[in-house]
């Protein structure tokens, strides 16, 4: 019980905040690994040892520390590795940390729904629902060949390690989040594809700004469209390079968005999300002789100036001023 | 200032277009000064009967027409079809849908020239419905005689001129002139919009100027979509919904002037458009005056040229009178049909010869005689096709009738009157009802069809209407509410009718926690506010048609030119546009076929017992007075049975315990809501029993009412009386009767009744207490030919459960007549002793089959089981049913997987519920196989036979299905508790709280509190005499069933969770009235299914504070204030004493009827919630249950 998982309490939109908490976390351990929006893994095994405090002392200090610096609460789960942490934090409140005792894994696993092991997705756990194995006990229970006859070998047997309890995932410590969404709701049932357009153009320019702001591209851009009944579609590209270009990412969605086909569909929201972020001096581009695609980014780059100074509403596309 | 007249104007009958009733229109008409008004509905001619009623009856004269879409002419096709390449092209949508295609232009039709033009309307619009898809009129059929066309801004013309290419608009002219010459009109219409659009003050001024141009003439009209300003957001919704899209309200929403607006207001528009188009003011007067001529030509007369009023029956050479008259056709049937049956030998066969002469005389004045050929027609045909048929209806009280073959029972031994049915005095069109097999019901229609043509043969449409559900689900789409939200609110409500939301929102229980919301939601701002209005303003209007279930179109081979017909969008059978009463008043014979599912029951059953023993059973032929029969109709363990199955023939039969034919035709005569409300149940069973004495007014009345112990249950009664009492005849006597449910003729007919009573030298107390029985129960009273028709199946199905029960219930399991879910039925079986067994891919067929379980063994005698049907299965196709039966039998899983070829997902619900345990013990195992199996067929691959040891499949070690899960699987999938009652497993439960079992319950004693519990079979809420509304409710509990009923004063408490819950516990008082009868009258109810949970996760301390919390609102009702409530239970006799309960808002509100009988508002309605409960529902669903 070593691993901490901390989900800091932020109230919505302040994404913002997490690198500062894990620099909170990060006074503790060097091996701190971000779980966004709001969350972080952190490897506590040197720091128990200098600190004279087992894990579950330490995430008092932690829990004390982040209200008294930054007024955020904040639920904690440790466990002997991560995903026992992170099974833990669903059992946490606020100050109760739950601590998974290391030896009483299986105990622990035994009574909880397959769903609650992190890796296993709703088709997955459709399955094993579907077969009576609806507890990890009974999954720990079946034969090892009857789980990959199940779900496959490779998922089958990890599946069947992990409801042992047997937990071999590490704490990577990374840096900021790896993606960036931006959502663009609409009051209403809306059908209008301009409207949808304008709302994908507008999330597309945000998304771009973002990540020139923190000089990251990105690899994936995914489109999520959301309708009245709850129900959404999602679609993803991958880009032809890695990019950061505003121009480069509404042609992606618009793309995406097209290929949907939409016409009676009551969308209440669309969301784009940036996915596969790297650093941008890593990113290759493709130099074409074509004056217009330097023109562009050229402009780009003095409006993205122009919103530094003057907000970010200061440049924008006039189909999206009107 | 001279009327004007609108000549184009829709109502509601253009489904979810017009917002507006005919009535309205008609009335708001007159009252804005009009002399004529035009009825153009989209697509359809169904409003027109309505409308020319109402317009005769408001005095304004109708014009027939319709709005049509019309394909572009062959010169103007080269741009549609480069539109429709493109649009063919588009991307098929990943979500939503493709919008509703509205592209094609639209023409107003108006008939002109009497017959002809409404002929010419009929045949455009069958033409048109004749297209695919969306009713279109192809170019080629778009001609017709004695019509006038308006090409308004919907049509091709307009929208060119509105695209501002006159020259378009000219070229595209130049085809309708050529087809309709002279008849063309342009159409101006200003709905004060701005632009060039349709309803545009240019467009309308282009059309006008246009028309001078062209030498067309123009005309005015308003295009009119409702009767009233104001009516615009109805417009939007309708628009909404129509094109299954939100209402957008950025975009163009209606612009609120498509109202009947008069004739100032009409002038207004005239000036401005001439003005605006560059002409003098004056010309104004020529744009009306063209207008008011365009209307004065257009004379088509209700009655000459719709054909109402008159009789079209198919021609006698159809119905196989050959060269002689139908008369002549039909009277030597008729002796024919005497001969056969062998009454011209009996005792009394002048009786029947000179009934038969008389009934020929009435037949022949009102010259009738092909009508009753054709009806004999029909069903000679039905009968060969061996179908089985029965007559209903007042029909069968004629003798003709019987002889020729329509009309099963004997009306001369039965007391039927021919009077009750058709009698000189009456001018109405008799009908005949004939009952065929529900399955077999369209193969009926078809060879109906086959016999006279699709030119003489047609449905009857149905149009489905907005009542409360479906408005508030159209209104919430069309706002861009929440679906789940809209669902959630939708269901809340019973079946009420729309424009009754806000009132029942205000007064009924069950709806108190969405009346809150709507009244916070109304403060803060109104998510509610605009929603209630809109739904009110939906009320009634028609949104679709259907086809009506059993009427069929009887005509000659002028059907076409009377009435539109369009094809069904299902078996595409020709269904004319007009409703059940429209055809009345059209003169159209309309005969109807029902489908009578215990019909289709009865032939399973006697099929099966045929298959299973050989045994030959003629359901026509049993004898009519079997004791066991009567014995088990006197438990009143009624289940399945035609009619006596409702909790209240239960209680019925119980109390009136039948013994002979006659009882059962009187107790289904009894059991009617007249009979009760008129409270002539109590009298006539304390008769019955000899528990007061017998009384007839005067002893010449003694010969009707002898059968009835002196109380007055039948129609033939009453006329019978009368025709004493009077001498009138009993075709006058028939007439009276008909009269007397009408207040205003009542008070005629008294005086009229007590004159000649007098004259014939009845004394006036006598007189007096007569007219007191035939006011009382004259238009209540049951017709006894119905009744009897009814009797005979009733009898028959319950002969059937008495000697053949395993057949009995496979026949109602697969073709479900009854009221109750099937679940119920299996109960029932199992309590009779019928062993149930398991689905079985090796010995289950498509349909239900019964089985030798054991042989004859000492006195016990052949036990045969039920074998449960493949066709139960949920998801599964006929084909697949079929094709498992038809591989029988199975060797191993690959075996069955292989020949059988089932779904996946079919597969996967056969091993749930056992159907593959042959195959191997474990289901889970299976379902894995299966799995496997699937995989290796879509993969192409067979590297792994996951067989071992050939029949049974290797185990694979995963945790079988308990036995919760088992039952589970047979809920989810069969819908049924196949294998045992699911309310066995929690019997503790029940047992820890006290809960007294349905089998118990007979031994307890009035008036003791109980608690009984069960699975909810079937809710009502019907009108009862107290006028009060009570829902009843029955309850399964595997030993047998409870009926509830909850009065007014537990309807706060109890109605929410009696109408939105599965599984009931219920608190309550036991109501004795009978050996057999008695029922619970409930003060509190639970959901069972809750406190289960409570209690497996809870404890009982758990479930103790659940009944703690709910108990305080269940106060302040005492089991001993019981006697009042008993009073209002209806059926108890004595009217409710006045203020026993507390004065409510219901008061004013009971509708009254005109007999005097109060009916309270709400009573009568589908309630709220799911009906009975079924399948998956019943069922906790816990993390592990299979699927």
């Amino acid at each position: 019980m070593t691993i901490l998982c901390v989900r800091f309490q932020l109230p919505p939109m302040c994404e913002a905040a997490l690198p500062e908490l894990l620099g909170l976390l990060e006074e503790f351990t060097p091996v701190v690994e971000a779980l966004p929006p709001d969350g972080a893994l952190a490897d506590l095994r040197g720091a128990e040892r200098y600190f004279g405090r087992d894990a579950v002392e330490l995430a008092s200090v932690i829990r004390v520390r982040a209200l008294a610096l930054y007024g955020v609460d904040c639920v904690i789960g440790a466990g002997p590795g991560p995903m026992l942490a992170r099974m833990a934090l669903r059992d946490a409140r606020p100050g109760l940390t739950r601590a998974v005792p290391g030896g009483g894994e299986r105990e622990f696993l035994a009574g909880r729904p397959v769903a609650a092991l992190p890796g296993v997705g709703t088709a997955t756990a459709r399955t094993l629902c579907e077969y009576g194995l609806d507890t990890l006990g009974r999954v720990a229970a079946a034969p090892l060949s009857t789980l990959q006859r199940l779900v496959g070998a490779k998922t089958g047997r990890e599946l069947h390690e992990r409801a042992q309890g047997v937990d071999r995932g590490r704490v990577v410590p990374n840096g900021v989040s790896r993606s960036l969404a931006a959502d663009r709701p609409f009051g209403r049932d809306e059908l209008d594809p301009d409207r949808h357009r304008r709302a994908l153009l507008s999330a597309a320019g945000e998304l771009g700004a973002r990540l020139r702001a923190v000089d990251k591209v990105c690899r994936t851009l995914t489109l999520t469209v959301r309708y009245a009944d709850r129900s959404g579609t999602t679609r993803s590209r991958t880009l032809k390079e890695p990019t950061a270009h505003s121009a480069a990412l509404t042609r992606a969605a618009y793309d995406m968005y097209e290929a949907l086909g939409l016409q009676r569909a009551r969308v209440r929201s669309l969301t784009l999300r940036a996915e596969g972020l790297t650093p941008a001096e890593q990113a290759s581009h493709q130099l074409t002789f074509d004056p217009v695609d330097e023109k562009v980014r050229r402009i780009e780059e003095v409006a993205d100036r122009a919103r530094a100074k003057f907000g970010p509403r200061a440049v924008m596309p006039g189909s999206l001023a009107a | 200032m001279p009327g004007f007249t609108h000549l184009h104007t829709v109502s509601g009958f253009s489904a979810r277009y017009g917002a507006s009733h005919p009535e309205r229109l008609a009335e708001r008409a007159v009252e804005r000064g009009m002399d004529a008004l035009a009825l153009t509905d989209r697509d359809t001619l169904a409003g027109a009967v309505r409308f020319a009623k109402a317009c005769a009856g408001a005095g304004v004269r109708p014009l027939f027409g319709a709005e049509l879409a019309v394909a572009a002419s062959e010169s103007g096709a080269a741009d549609r079809t480069e539109t429709s390449v493109r649009r063919d092209r588009r991307r098929a949508p990943a979500r939503g849908g493709a919008f509703v295609d509205e592209s094609a232009p639209r023409v107003t039709y108006l008939a002109r020239d009497g017959a002809r033009g409404w002929a010419g309307l009929c045949r455009l619009v069958s033409a048109a419905h004749t297209a695919e898809g969306t009713p279109l009129l192809s170019w080629a059929d778009n001609h017709a005689d004695g019509l006038t066309v308006l090409l308004g801004p919907g049509s091709d013309v307009g929208r060119a001129l509105a695209a501002g290419r006159p020259d378009r608009a000219a070229r595209l002219l130049a085809p309708w002139r050529e087809v309709y010459g002279d008849a063309l009109r342009l159409e101006a219409v200003w709905h004060g919009r701005t632009g060039t659009g349709p309803g545009s003050l240019r467009l309308a001024s282009r059309t006008v100027g246009f028309a001078a141009e062209q030498g067309v003439r123009p005309v005015l009209s308003n295009a009119v979509r409702y009767a009233d300003p104001g009516q615009g957001r109805v417009a939007d919704v309708l628009d909404a919904a129509r094109r299954l899209v939100p209402i957008d309200v950025t975009g163009e929403l209606d612009s609120g002037e498509a109202w009947l607006k008069d004739a100032g207001a009409m002038r207004h528009a005239a000036e401005r458009i001439v003005e605006s188009a560059g002409f003098r003011r004056d010309t104004a007067d020529r744009l009306l005056e063209q207008t008011r001529a365009t209307a004065a030509e257009c004379l088509v007369d209700p009655e000459d040229d719709l054909g109402m009023g008159a009789v079209h029956f198919p021609e006698p050479h159809l119905v196989g009178a050959g060269r002689r008259t139908a008369q002549r056709a039909l009277a030597s049937r008729a002796a024919a049909g005497m001969v056969r049956r062998g009454y011209d030998r009996r005792p009394g066969r002048r009786a029947y010869w000179e009934r038969m002469h008389r009934e020929l005389d009435i037949i022949a004045h009102h010259g009738f005689a092909s009508y009753f050929l054709t009806v004999a027609q029909v069903v000679d045909d039905v009968r060969h096709m061996g179908v089985r048929v029965a007559a209903r209806g007042s029909g069968a009280g004629s003798l003709v009738n019987h002889l020729l073959g329509i009309a099963h029972a004997d009306p001369v031994e039965h007391g039927l009157l021919m009077e009750r049915f058709l009698s000189k005095e009456r001018v109405v069109l008799p009908d005949i009802d004939i009952d065929v097999e529900s399955a077999r019901r369209l193969e009926v229609y078809r060879a109906i069809i086959g016999r006279f043509g699709t030119e003489r043969v047609a449905t009857v449409a149905m149009p489905e209407t907005y009542r409360v559900r479906h408005a508030i689900r159209d209104v919430g789409a069309a706002l861009s509410m929440d679906p789940a939200e809209i669902d959630r609110v939708a269901k809340s409500f019973p079946h009420i009718r729309a424009r009754d939301a806000r009132a029942a929102l205000e007064e009924l229980p069950e709806l108190r926690e969405l009346a809150e919301e709507t009244r916070r939601e109304g403060r803060e701002g109104g998510r509610y506010g605009r929603l209630w209005d809109l739904v009110e303003g939906l009320d009634a209007l028609p949104r679709g048609v259907a086809m009506h279930p059993c009427g069929v179109l009887l005509s000659d081979a002028s059907l076409l030119s009377r009435t539109p017909v369009v094809p069904t969008s299902g078996e595409g059978f020709p269904m004319a546009q007009f409703d059940k009463d429209d055809v009345e008043d059209l003169g159209l014979l309309k005969l109807d076929v029902l489908g009578v599912r215990m019909q289709s029951a009865m032939a399973h059953a006697v099929a099966e017992v045929e298959r299973a023993t050989g045994e030959r059973v003629d359901l026509d032929a049993v004898p009519e007075d079997d004791p066991a029969t009567y014995r088990m109709i006197r438990s009143a363990e009624t289940l399945g049975c035609f009619q006596i199955e409702s909790p209240g023939q239960r209680d019925l039969v119980g109390r009136l315990q039948p013994s002979t034919f006659h009882d059962l035709v009187v107790d289904i005569s009894l059991f009617r809501p007249g009979p009760v409300a008129a409270d002539m149940v109590r009298p006539f069973i304390e008769a019955r029993h000899g528990r007061a004495p017998v009384r007839h007014p005067h002893e010449d009345l003694a010969e009707p009412l002898e059968s009835t112990y002196g109380v007055v249950v039948f129609h033939e009664q009453i006329i019978d009386i009368v025709a004493i009492m009077t001498g009138c005849g009993r075709g006058e006597a028939d007439r009276v009767r008909r009269g007397l449910s009408d207040p205003e003729s009542q008070g005629r007919i008294k005086v009229w009744f007590a004159q000649h009573a007098a004259a014939r030298g009845y004394d006036a107390e006598t007189i007096q207490r007569t007219w007191g029985i035939v006011e009382a129960f004259g238009s209540y009273g049951f017709c006894k030919a119905h009744a009897v028709a009814f009797a005979v199946p009733t009898y028959q199905s319950a002969w059937l459960k008495v000697h053949h029960p395993a057949a009995f219930y496979a026949g109602l399991l697969t073709h479900d007549p009854g009221m109750y879910p099937k679940r119920l039925l299996l109960a029932d079986a199992r309590r009779r002793g019928v062993p149930i067994l398991p689905l079985d891919v090796n010995a289950s067929g498509v349909a239900h089959r019964i089985e030798l379980v054991s042989e004859a063994r000492r006195s016990k005698g052949t036990v045969w089981g039920l074998r449960l049907a493949l066709s139960d299965v949920h998801g599964i196709s006929e084909a697949e049913a079929e094709r498992i039966a038809e591989g029988q039998p199975y060797a191993s899983l690959l075996d069955f997987w292989e020949r059988a070829r089932p779904s996946r997902p079919l597969a996967g619900r056969l091993a749930q519920v056992g159907a593959l345990d042959a195959f191997g013990a474990n289901r889970r195992d299976l379902q894995l196989h299966l799995t496997e199996l699937h995989r290796g067929a879509r993969g192409g691959r067979g590297d792994q036979l996951p067989l071992s040891g050939g029949r049974k499949t290797a185990p694979a070690g995963l945790p079988d299905l308990t036995s919760a899960e088992r039952l589970s699987a047979e809920l989810g999938v069969l819908s049924m508790d196949a294998s045992r009652n699911l309310m066995d497993d929690h019997r503790t439960f029940l047992r820890e709280l006290g809960v007294v079992s349905a089998k118990r319950l007979r031994e307890a004693r009035h008036g003791e509190t109980v608690l009984v519990a069960g699975a909810k079979a079937a809710t009502q809420t019907p009108p009862i005499r107290s006028g009060r509304r009570v829902i009843f409710s029955t309850l399964d509990d595997g030993t047998g069933l409870v009926d509830l009923a909850f009065f007014d004063d537990s309807h706060d408490a109890c109605a929410h969770t009696v109408f939105h819950s599965w599984l009931l516990l219920v608190r309550g008082v036991v109501q004795r009235r009978g050996p057999r009868s008695f029922s619970v009258v409930g003060s509190a109810a639970w959901n069972l299914a809750d406190l289960l949970e409570v209690r497996r996760e809870e404890g009982l301390e758990g479930v103790a504070a659940r009944l703690a919390a709910a108990g305080g609102s269940q106060e302040g009702d005492d089991p001993e204030g019981g006697p009042a409530r008993r009073r209002l239970a209806g059926s108890d006799g004595r009217p409710a004493p006045a203020g026993s309960a507390a004065q409510d808002p219901m008061e004013q509100r009971r509708i009254r009827m005109s007999t005097g009988y109060e009916m309270h508002p709400w009573a009568d309605l589908r309630p709220a919630g799911e009906g009975p409960a079924v399948g998956r529902k019943l069922w906790h669903q816990s993390p592990g249950s299979a699927g």
